[in-house]
């Protein structure tokens, strides 16, 4: 009981802290809007499993958050009602070249949850539109027990380009063990790839990445999940974004002339060479003609 | 496999025999099927193609009844998704192996159409060689593409003409066209060649072979003839017997196989299997000249007249080419495939092996000698596919912007295709397949203008 108050008391003062540096490069947290939402009940195995399935069709922050609201937790069921939502990215870019990359998360527990039930850390990646997950890579690194759960949900179509296809959101669940508290970093890299873009002048097309949202859940049937942190699509301090090589408008018309002009000619060219070469005498009058 | 008993230059060694070269290349196969498995295994690039991996997950939805299409990009006939249900119970690479088997078998048919047509032993297995140690060959079964099972079935039907079994060249027509839509442009050729002077029922056609014409004495088929009686004749004998057979027994099966796909699995069988080849226009980056002139214009459709347009030089070519080669089918149908890939909205690399098993049929026409010519045209052909490969690699792994140079080099690869193809039919020995059984009043079969 004394040891439980004074871990209370040392959580507090970190968090204290934590607001007077909110200044710094390395801490990131995510407050705000998602005051509201402090936990969630859930019957599903994902999170995001009924999102679509319920007439919601953006991954926009607002409707997202609207969907959060509707499966918060009866204030009676909420157990963590005093507990304040708070975590911590310490770092998050996308690395690799070309058109597949690694979107790299790491993630800082706060040492006083690891005395909750709650064993699970789910992330939900909100890809932007010119982005996508390959559900069977992620099968695979599941396999690999690199994540303990993955599902990819909304636009899961693999082969049409941005402007043609909708957004989708990747859930991943990852065990947290004591060892990841007292280690201090989760780190998680999320293979994706580039969709052909919107044409650009520039020949490039920017693609900026939000922050994650961020759950601990329980393993159980129904589960109850906290809400550590909401994040926006676009986040105000930190700058991760790929650039993807995008076609250049101007292009059109020359491409198009050179490409017919290309056909046409090699078309004659195979023509008159099998006209010429051919012993049937009907081809020597189609020459004529 | 009858080998003379002294070994003549005209004879190959023992060990190149066409018994040895089969048992060898089978061990070839088996060796990479098992190291592909190893190789999935233990490293991050797996040697088995991202389509085997779809083909096994179709097939074991079809095996616990489902619908195969509920796979994504599954684009196949549910016919392939049931040869595979034995993954179900035997190994996951039981594909692997029917798919080798298939490229085998592509083999002995080309051994045994070279063998009727009598083609000299050596020659006959150099052209074998060509399709069994083509590294391409043997790594497109092994890695689980289904293609060897359509060339196989293509080989097949040439043999069936060639043995004048018509139902039965028919049958497997129409089963190929409803398994892979591509075979459906040699139809005109198979058409005109059913010609009733040459097929008649219950005899084996005379075939025209190796041999007649390596005098170069082939002025017989010269004779002028105006434009009206070769019309006319056409027309006349446009609707014999075989060529109506032919056309209901194919049309029939395939029909057939489309109706009962269509009973089992609906619009999506329509849709993925069937209409999907036909409207296919993929912006992403392949080989083909379109590429990206159809990224350019993505965002705003295509109308009817830019459509019809972008399809009139594939068209005219496969035109020409039948007008000009049908009698000689083996050869008309090799320049079809090669063009028809050259000229296609979407180009990729498994789209060679329709060819590649037809080449070994008319290399012992050819007059191109390796040095230095033949040696020539593969240098242009692989040179030019290696030239894009490299601006490919710099799009996708390195994430530059070169779609320009791109296209540049997807016009050079079409240049190249367009040289190979016009030294071919320049070097080529015309040769029909069939031969006349009348050598008095010479009737053309006239093309259709």
């Amino acid at each position: 009981m004394a040891s439980q108050r004074r871990r209370s008391l040392l959580t507090l003062i970190f968090i204290c802290c934590a607001i007077s540096s909110a200044s710094s490069d390395q801490v990131r947290t995510s407050y705000g809007d998602s005051d509201q939402i402090r936990s969630l009940c859930i019957s599903d195995r994902f999170i995001m499993e009924s999102y679509f399935t319920t007439s919601h069709t953006s991954l926009d922050d607002s409707e997202f958050r609207n969907f959060l609201l509707l499966q918060q937790c009866s204030s009676e069921h909420d157990p963590t009602s005093i507990v304040p939502a708070t975590s911590l990215i310490q770092h998050r870019n996308v690395t690799g070249e070309g058109s597949h990359r690694n979107l790299l998360t790491s993630i800082k527990l706060l040492p006083f949850y690891s005395e909750s039930k709650l064993h699970e850390l789910v992330i939900l990646e909100r890809l932007p539109l010119g982005v996508f997950a390959d559900p069977f890579e992620l099968q695979s690194l599941q396999q690999r027990r690199v994540f303990s759960d993955v599902s990819v949900f909304g636009d899961t179509n693999l082969e049409l380009p941005s402007f043609r296809s909708n957004r989708s959101v990747v859930e991943i669940h990852v065990e947290v063990s004591p060892s990841d508290y007292e280690n201090g970093e989760i780190s998680l890299k999320l293979p994706l790839h580039a969709r052909y873009q919107p044409l650009d002048d520039s020949g490039y097309s920017r693609v900026e990445f939000g922050e994650p949202d961020l759950f601990l859940c329980s393993s159980h049937e129904q589960r109850r999940c906290l809400v550590l942190s909401i994040g926006r699509s676009k986040t105000e301090t930190r700058s991760v974004f790929w650039d993807i090589p995008a076609g250049i408008r101007g292009h059109t018309e020359y491409v198009s002339a050179l490409t017919f002009a290309a056909a046409v000619l090699s078309a004659i060219s195979i023509l008159v060479a099998s006209v010429l070469s051919s012993k049937v005498e009907s081809c020597k009058n189609s020459k004529q003609s | 496999m009858s080998r003379g008993s002294e070994n003549t230059d005209d004879e190959p060694p023992k060990w190149m025999s066409f018994r040895s070269l089969l048992v060898f290349s089978m061990f070839l196969r088996v060796f990479l099927i098992v190291y592909g498995e190893w190789q999935d295994a233990h490293m991050e690039v797996r040697y088995t193609d991202v389509d085997y991996i779809v083909f096994s997950d179709a097939a074991s939805l079809m095996a616990s009844g489902e619908s195969p299409y509920k796979r994504t990009t599954y684009r196949y006939s549910p016919l392939l998704a049931l040869l595979l249900t034995p993954h179900s119970f035997f190994h996951r690479s039981f594909g692997k192996f029917l798919f080798s088997a298939s490229d085998l078998l592509v083999g002995w048919f080309i051994h045994t159409i070279l063998k009727e047509r009598k083609v000299p032993e050596k020659i006959c297995t150099y052209s074998v060689m060509v399709w069994l140690f083509n590294p391409f060959t043997f790594t497109i079964g092994t890695r689980g593409n289904c293609e060897p099972l359509v060339c196989a079935m293509i080989l097949w039907i040439i043999i069936s003409l060639m043995q004048g079994k018509l139902a039965q060249a028919a049958f497997w027509y129409g089963l190929v066209v409803h398994f892979r839509v591509y075979p459906i442009i040699y139809a005109l050729p198979i058409i005109l060649v059913l010609d009733s002077q040459v097929f008649r029922s219950d005899q084996k056609p005379p075939l025209e072979d190796w041999n007649t014409g390596q005098t170069k004495t082939p002025t017989s088929n010269t004779e002028k003839k105006t434009i009206l009686f070769n019309l006319l004749t056409a027309l006349k004998s446009l609707f014999s017997r075989e060529r109506i057979m032919f056309a209901l027994i194919s049309g029939g099966v395939f029909l057939a196989c489309n109706a009962v796909s269509f009973y089992f699995y609906g619009h999506e069988f329509l849709h993925e299997a069937l209409l999907y080849h036909l409207t296919r226009t993929d912006p992403r980056h392949n080989f083909s000249i379109y590429f990206y002139h159809i990224y350019l214009h993505y965002e705003r459709q295509f109308s009817a007249v830019e459509k019809l347009i972008s399809f009139l030089p594939q068209f005219t070519v496969q035109f020409a080419l039948v007008s000009c080669f049908w009698q000689d089918l083996v050869f008309c149908i090799f320049l079809q495939t090669v063009a028809f890939v050259a000229f296609n909205k979407v180009i990729t690399a498994q789209y060679f092996v329709w060819f590649y098993c037809l080449l070994p049929l008319i290399l012992p026409w050819s007059r191109m000698k390796l040095k230095w010519e033949g040696l020539l045209c593969i240098i242009l052909w692989i040179g030019a596919q290696t030239h894009w490969l490299l601006w490919g690699y710099m799009l996708e792994f390195k994430g530059l912007n070169v779609f320009l140079q791109l296209w540049a080099a997807s016009l050079l690869f079409l240049a190249a295709n367009t040289f190979v193809l016009v030294k071919i039919i320049q070097r080529h020995r015309f040769s029909p397949l069939f031969r006349r059984y009348e050598s008095s009043s010479q009737k053309h079969v006239k093309k259709l203008h």
